[in-house]
């Protein structure tokens, strides 16, 4: 797994800061009228590239390169050959080169020349295949905050159907540009925040929440049958073990409860388990009035009496919202949290909000000595839902 | 006038290739300047110089090609 993620790109150190409840939310554009906080990156380009390998490379590629390089080496794979037509990329983006393209409409009728080719939402997977001379399926899913989570399943999909050997498969954002704010805010879905109180601005589901912050950055996972990873001695994560999506089909931002229950009892299906045997939820938990609420509702109809038993908690609310990125990321922590049995906590919910009657991880340093599966859930825009189930 | 100490400099600013390594007779694009760094190459010239590079040239190659022409443009816009 690899990350160029808010809090950093050494996955321990991530979930460290995640642990103890660190927020990586802060304001930016201070020249915006209205207060905007995001969570981004710190990133050095010069790690991955030559000040000439940058020309015509938009962040949102950048970061793709960065995460799936640390990804490949985490996975031993840099040093070991795999046939190229035999590796697949499968990466999540939801808007592609948001600067490249803001740049071009603010400058002044000079466009760049390499606008078009920075800003193609599958230039990240594009350039990541040719980092890693993967010919076989490069494809990039566009849906929204469900982009990477479905680029996931996809690439599992792959792997089992015998497509390909190895599956870089993720996603990466990097729309923080003043234009896309201000969209964004637009749309009233962000969190409003008093001076200095950015950090903590996003509340899932807290009786008080109001929205989310955008985040940046991106996260890949490296797929590989069982054979495979044994055939070559790879240290193994996890395993992912199922994974169910499903469209609402209802209205274009609205969440709707069966269609989020359908896309969670898929999961379960697909992994051949019970509601029970699930110890943790990575929620979508944007701390939106009605997206918490309506994701409260679809856990319950699916877990009806073993809800209590499913510890739950939305990282939103320390790393942001990464969008195209955001399934990739939380199943990066996800996966951690499983290995390492303990949970990062749902913070800043003061007051929880008594009609989600989940059990929120609401104590910092939370263990589950007894997990052994979790599921990360992605419900996006458009309708569509995704949702990851991983096995220890 | 020649513009190449400027454009020597300036690849060396925008791309970190000083200009012992890049020898102005030699091919760009096996420097790695390929027609897309090209292209972004040129656009910087025209914001640096403040002139309009003209889109039809024959096939510049080398950096000493892509000075004669830009020597060309800007003796053009003082005329």
């Amino acid at each position: 797994m690899g990350v160029a993620a808010p809090h950093g790109d050494d996955l321990e150190m991530l979930f460290a800061a995640l642990m103890r409840g660190e927020s990586a939310v802060h304001p930016v554009f201070p020249e915006l009228p209205k207060p905007a906080a995001a969570a981004t990156v710190d990133f050095d380009a010069a790690r991955w590239f030559t000040k000439l390998q940058l020309a015509g490379v938009d962040r949102v590629s950048q970061l793709a390169v960065a995460a799936a390089d640390l990804a490949m080496r985490d996975a031993g794979l840099d040093t070991h050959a795999v046939a190229s037509e035999r590796i697949g990329v499968f990466a999540g983006c939801g808007m592609g080169g948001a600067a490249a393209l803001e740049a071009g409409y603010r400058g002044n009728g000079r466009v760049p020349p390499l606008t078009i080719p920075a800003f193609m939402p599958n230039a990240p997977a594009s350039h990541v295949a040719m980092r890693h001379r993967a010919q076989g399926p490069v494809l990039t899913y566009s849906v929204a905050c469900a982009s990477s989570s479905l680029a996931i399943a996809e690439a599992a999909k792959a792997v089992q159907r015998g497509e390909v050997d190895v599956a870089i498969a993720g996603g990466s954002e990097a729309l923080i540009v003043p234009g896309v704010v201000l969209a964004w805010q637009a749309m009233q879905t962000l969190a409003g925040f008093a001076p200095g109180e950015a950090a903590t601005a996003v509340r899932p589901f807290a009786a008080d929440r109001a929205g989310f912050a955008l985040g940046e950055g991106a996260a890949f996972v490296i797929l590989e049958s069982a054979d495979h990873a044994r055939a070559r001695g790879a240290r193994r994560w996890a395993t992912l073990s199922g994974w169910g999506s499903s469209c609402d089909a209802t209205h274009l931002t609205k969440p709707d409860v069966e269609g989020q229950a359908r896309a969670l009892r898929a999961a379960l299906h697909k992994a051949g388990l019970q509601p029970g045997d699930v110890g943790y939820c990575n929620a979508h938990g944007t701390a939106t009035r009605i997206g918490d609420a309506v994701e409260f509702e679809a856990l319950a109809t699916v877990w009806g009496g073993e809800l209590d038993r499913l510890r739950v908690s939305s990282t939103k609310a320390l790393h942001g919202h990464l969008l195209g990125a955001a399934g990739a990321l939380e199943a990066v922590i996800t996966v951690m949290a499983l290995q390492r049995r303990h949970l990062p906590p749902n913070a800043h919910c003061d007051v929880p909000d008594p009609a989600c009657r989940l059990n929120l991880v609401r104590e910092l340093g939370a263990t589950a000595p007894q997990l052994e599966a979790a599921i990360s859930s992605s419900f996006a825009f458009g309708g569509t839902n995704s949702v990851l189930l991983f096995t220890r | 006038m020649s513009s190449l100490k400027e454009l020597q400099d300036l690849i060396q600013e925008k791309y970190g290739i000083p200009p012992s390594e890049l020898d102005p007779q030699a091919s760009m694009r096996e420097k790695g300047l390929d027609s897309l760094a090209l292209a972004e190459f040129i656009f910087e010239i025209e914001d640096k110089f403040g002139i309009e590079v003209p889109d039809d040239n024959p096939n510049i190659d080398t950096l000493a090609e892509l000075a004669a022409l830009v020597d060309q443009v800007r003796a053009a816009k003082v005329a």
